[in-house]
């Protein structure tokens, strides 16, 4: 899939987060804000990069500030605003690359 | 909660008590407010834009510590990504600073008054990284006089060419920075364009672009209401702030140059507080007599005025050949397609007669036209 403009996803509401994502320069660009950084850091990037992978999305730049989601929200949001940045919002393939 | 939206009446007059009771004041140039309340209809929380700007940010201090920044901050950025706006600013107090960075932005400059954030990491430093580079390397030589001219060019004049050449007079090197922001008559990169072609055949102008730190809705929000008159002060000092600060000593820039301000009055303003603000950091502001045309002086206000009117022969006066054909191609949504029409007629005539023989029928010669004048188009669109 490809990213055809920013987009967001989320809230800085407590136990979520807010993910933004903006066409790339060829490469994976990742910034993570979080609170619990040095407790969850690398598990937060871990799933963001699985489920870019898991959307086959390899140019972006992907912001995240994190306020303690768990890593189901993370994935949702995560997808959620590559959808909207991609200009899919009907017929999403639930089951295939979202699971 | 309450959904946003530009408020007005009743609500709007509670908002604005709202942020006089926290001291704030309530800025001309909001397009949406998003507002809290409590169970009795009171404002605790409230947040507008300008723009790509976040201001008059503010939570009742009954009500802090719960998190609310955090729901209006959410819904404001939302508000901004679906209006297609990624690089979001805001300005707040320097007490805030913690907090917004909680949130995801990003210090710009802090004064003992305001405090200006970003939401990209770095943003700011790389675009002054961006300006170094477009620099060449002996221009950046602390011995070379370097200034610096800010201009919209909207569009390009004779003006704005005449006080480049009397500034490239006093100075080695001029860094020229053409203002991004997409409100203008012109968009930003036809504006950019026409100053690139304009300037073309000068050497030591260094053409660059203010991205939104410079004259921006940021920096300097009243700049453009000024045709609706309705800032009372210019609120400028930020802009200034930066521009010395920040912008100014990256690029050695020790002179900035302005045209004079025979009218409006936000402009004139601004030059009077740059003369009062720009030498405490070591730049000299100099000011130089704006050209005349037809005895008054020339100013991209006139030449719009012209455009609009279809008075295409003052404004060939007033802008350089080579501008020209930019000039008129945006005509502006206002100007009557059948004027556009006229004056190209008028100005492409000569090609256009080349091209058509006489022996074409009435039929025939007008689709050649027509195909004559789409080609201008995009010849204008690619450039």
């Amino acid at each position: 899939m490809q990213i055809l403009k920013p987009a967001m996803a989320g809230t800085l509401e407590s136990s979520d987060a807010q993910v933004t994502v903006e066409p790339g320069d060829g490469v994976i660009e990742f910034h993570l804000q979080s609170s619990v950084i040095n407790q969850y850091g690398n598990q937060i990037k871990k799933v963001v990069y699985e489920t870019l992978n898991n959307l086959d999305i390899h140019d972006v730049k992907i912001t995240i500030v994190d306020k303690g989601a768990l890593d189901c929200t993370i994935k949702a949001r995560v997808e959620g605003a590559v959808f909207r940045a991609a200009d899919v919002y009907e017929d999403l393939p639930w089951g295939g690359t979202i699971r | 909660m309450q959904e946003g939206k530009r408020l007005k009446g009743k609500e709007l007059d509670q908002l604005k008590k709202f942020l006089e009771f926290m001291d704030l004041s309530y800025d001309e140039g909001i397009e949406h407010s998003v507002c809290l309340y409590n169970d009795d209809s009171e404002i605790i929380a409230a947040g507008s834009v300008d723009q790509n700007v976040l201001k008059c940010i503010a939570v009742h201090p009954d009500y802090q510590g719960q998190g609310l920044t955090g729901t209006l901050m959410s819904e404001l950025i939302q508000y901004q990504y679906e209006h297609g706006r990624s690089h979001i600013l805001l300005y707040t107090k320097p007490a805030n600073e913690a907090m917004f960075s909680d949130l995801g932005f990003y210090t710009i400059m802090k004064t003992s008054k305001v405090l200006l954030m970003e939401n990209k990491k770095q943003g700011f430093s790389s675009w002054l990284n961006s300006l170094i580079k477009e620099t060449p390397i002996f221009a950046s030589s602390s011995d070379a006089k370097i200034g610096c001219i800010v201009a919209n060019c909207n569009p390009f004049t004779l003006g704005h060419r005449y006080l480049i050449e009397e500034s490239l007079k006093q100075c080695d090197y001029l860094h020229l920075f053409v203002l991004s922001d997409t409100r203008s008559f012109y968009p930003a990169d036809i504006r950019y364009q026409m100053v690139k072609e304009g300037v073309a055949d000068l050497s030591g102008v260094i053409l660059h672009k203010t991205s939104d730190y410079m004259v921006s809705a940021a920096t300097f929000p009243t700049y453009f209401m000024k045709d609706k008159s309705v800032a009372q002060k210019a609120n400028c000092e930020l802009d200034l702030e930066l521009f010395g600060r920040l912008i100014a000593p990256a690029l050695s820039i020790k002179k900035r140059f302005v045209g004079t301000e025979p009218t409006c009055k936000i402009t004139g303003i601004y030059n009077q507080s740059m003369k009062t603000r720009l030498p405490d950091f070591g730049i000299e502001v100099i000011e130089i007599e704006r050209k005349l045309a037809d005895g008054s002086a020339i100013s991209a206000s006139l030449v719009r005025d012209c455009i609009k009117a279809g008075d295409y022969e003052t404004v060939k006066r007033l802008v350089p050949e080579n501008i020209f054909r930019y000039v008129l191609m945006k005509g502006g949504g206002s100007m009557m397609e059948i004027q556009k029409t006229d004056s190209l007629r008028q100005i492409f005539g000569p090609y256009i007669n080349s091209s058509i023989s006489n022996d074409d029928n009435r039929k025939e010669k007008s689709e050649k036209e027509q195909a004559l004048f789409e080609m201008v188009d995009d010849y204008i669109e690619q450039a």
